[in-house]
């Protein structure tokens, strides 16, 4: 039962997939006129027999030069192989190698971000839960009302002010040679965590909020649950019941909200990443946009889309092991 | 005959937003050694509370809970820490609740949280616990209970997962086990096999049965005496037989006419008039008179006292009927 299960919702995202990578390629498709003309515009002393040929080598350069039915099966082949295209960028790099290099760096931001988070957000959410109604609980109240009104840049913004320019703790602003100098040394990993700091910050109070206030509200939901009380009842200890019977339960919310922003995490946060000069994917997807680089935009389009089926699916799966309901519903 | 337990004065108060909840107003409870005890009421009346009080499972605050006398088994449980009552809860004290979907955790297999109780109070091992659960599963009637202890809570019908309750409780032969409605949530022929097995069980085990409910068919199967609670307040407290033959309060007279009968033709189902008084505003004097037909002046004013009325019964009344040739129809 539970096999079928997994099939079936293995089967599910493969479709979902499917339809992803089709409404990618299409959708770029709708409003752009012939990308040689756009991109390749008269020169000052071209001939127009000369022009027709350059635009026609630039079609057969990035594959433009057949039907658009053709196109999209020359793409699905390519994907098959693990090629997401060409970039229109001079030097016509694959977008594939693009991605390679800034996700590193966007991960760098993100998985410390979500990692600091989910580990003191839950923390903090079981404290405030068992301290409901006391100081803990409602600093994380309070927390979580100012952090509706502030959001992420503006943090970044202060502290790249205070802690940046005004105190020199860590540096302000990314020094273009990290990336370029950068080398599996005791130094080389510092110095990225020294740059990354300030965005990590900047990031983490809101994610630590976030699993903070999910982790309280579950907490609190079970805690008041019947079976707690039977559990009280039978005279298990305290622990016992937090850890065996409240924990487990609570948990379902928070794998939700985890699954959720495991797709963010490739995603990269274009404001932070600008604030910061950080190159990471967040800024990759905005020189693809400002330079209409719509290989490059779908490349990453895809790329997360499919990150974030697959976050979507893991996150189900992982409810089957923790939930013996789930397979219920799936029944009917 | 050997007491188990002994509760005096109990008081229950919540305070809320709108004004006191007085839940529980000055209970006394008895129970004797393998005895079966109901104490019946409407929702509301203070019931669940009181045996939750018992157990020292309130949680206070929001609650606050003032008794003179709680001894169980010859020890002062209102002495007892927090420490020493879990050492208590479950394996002399047990309690079965209304809902055992609700009631049980759904994320752990049911045989994982019966071996709970051995592994808790007889520092059993995984194994040996898991032994003694089949053993319980099989002797409260569940089929194949080697398999059973592996399903969910779900997996199971409604009156097999009352049984696991019902295992659960009786898993240390606790010296009482209150059980707090047990088999409202079932239907009716389920209801009947369950409470069957209670008994059995209970004599079996020689446990007393402290059996909180609104039901009074459930009583007359099941109990030895009762006490009936009205608002709050004790206000009639009966062997079960002299409490079904000549009930005295007006209240339990209206309980009784409320239940339909087969044998009775000329009785008409009737059924008590007026609602149970809001907790945060009682009315004054007898808490019963605003829906007696028998309230006089005196019953407006003043609360009456429990008082003995021939051997072993009590009853909270100016005027109890059946009393003196007055007659309870």
């Amino acid at each position: 039962m539970k096999l079928s299960y997994v099939i079936k919702r293995v089967l599910y995202s493969l479709f979902v997939f499917a339809v992803v990578i089709t409404l990618n390629f299409f959708i770029p498709r709708i409003g752009v006129e012939d990308p040689a003309e756009r991109y390749y515009p008269p020169q000052g002393n071209m001939s127009e027999i000369e022009y027709e040929i350059v635009k026609q080598l630039t079609r057969e350069q990035y594959g433009f030069h057949v039907s658009t039915w053709q196109q999209f099966l020359n793409y699905l082949k390519g994907l098959a192989q693990g090629d997401l295209g060409t970039s229109f960028r001079p030097g016509s790099p694959k977008v594939l190698d693009l991605i390679k290099e800034r996700l590193p760096w966007t991960l760098v931001l993100s998985v410390s971000t979500m990692l600091i988070g989910l580990i003191v957000g839950v923390l903090f959410g079981v404290v405030a839960a068992v301290k409901r109604g006391r100081w803990q609980d409602t600093l994380l109240l309070n927390a979580s009302t100012v952090m509706v009104a502030l959001p992420s840049f503006f943090i970044a913004l202060v502290l790249s002010f205070y802690l940046g320019f005004e105190w020199e703790i860590f540096p302000a602003y990314t020094d273009s040679t990290m990336v370029s100098e950068f080398a599996w040394t005791w130094e080389g990993i510092s110095r990225v965590a020294r740059n990354a700091a300030l965005p990590v910050m900047s990031m983490m109070v809101g994610s630590i909020i976030s699993y903070a206030q999910g982790t309280r509200n579950a907490v609190i939901a079970v805690t008041n649950e019947d079976f707690v009380l039977t559990a009280r009842a039978k005279g298990l200890k305290r622990s016992t019941i937090r850890y065996k019977h409240i924990l487990r339960n609570s948990l379902l919310p928070i794998v939700t909200s985890l699954g959720m922003s495991i797709s963010g995490l490739i995603g990269g946060q274009v404001v932070i990443e600008q604030v910061f000069n950080w190159n990471g994917m967040g800024t990759l997807f905005l020189e693809a946009n400002q330079t209409n680089d719509y290989p490059l935009m779908m490349g990453i389009m895809l790329l997360l889309s499919g990150f974030t089926i697959l976050s979507i699916l893991l996150t189900d799966l992982v409810y089957v092991l923790l939930d013996p309901r789930v397979t219920v519903g799936d029944k009917r | 005959m050997e007491q188990v337990l002994k509760l005096r004065n109990l008081k229950v108060v919540f305070p809320t937003d709108y004004g006191l909840i007085r839940a529980v107003e000055g209970v006394d409870l008895d129970i004797y050694h393998r005895e079966c005890v109901a104490l019946v009421g409407e929702s509301g009346c203070g019931k669940s509370v009181t045996s939750q009080a018992v157990m020292r499972l309130l949680d206070s605050p929001p609650a606050l809970i003032r008794m003179d006398v709680l001894e169980f088994d010859g020890r002062d449980l209102t002495q007892c820490t927090e420490a020493e009552m879990q050492e208590i809860r479950g394996k002399e004290l047990a309690m079965i609740f209304q809902d055992a979907m609700t009631s049980l955790n759904p994320v752990m297999t049911v045989g994982n949280q019966i071996d709970e109780m051995y592994r808790r109070h007889y520092g059993d091992s995984k194994q040996a616990a898991r032994e003694k659960t089949v053993h319980a599963l099989e002797l409260i009637g569940i089929p194949e209970p080697k398999e059973r202890a592996n399903s969910f809570p779900h997996q199971l019908s409604g009156g097999m997962r009352q049984r696991v309750l019902l295992a659960m409780a009786f898993a240390c032969m606790p010296k009482l086990i209150i059980a707090d409605e047990p088999t409202t949530a079932l239907d009716v022929t389920i209801q009947a096999q369950v409470l069957k097995t209670l008994r059995g069980m209970q004599r079996g085990c020689g446990t007393s049965l402290l059996l909180v409910t609104h039901d009074l068919s459930v009583v007359a199967k099941m109990a030895d005496r009762v006490y009936v609670m009205y608002a709050g307040k004790i206000v009639e407290k009966a062997p079960v037989k002299e409490l079904f033959t000549n009930p005295h309060h007006p209240y339990t007279v209206g309980l009784m006419a409320a239940v339909p009968r087969l044998t009775d033709e000329k009785k008409k189902f009737t059924q008590i008039p007026g609602t149970v008084p809001s907790p945060v505003h009682k009315p004054s004097g007898c808490y019963f008179h605003p829906r007696c037909e028998y309230a006089t002046e005196r019953c407006r004013r003043e609360m009456p006292r429990l008082e003995p009325m021939g051997r072993d019964r009590q009853v909270r009344c100016f005027h109890p009927l059946g009393v003196g040739g007055k007659s309870s129809d």
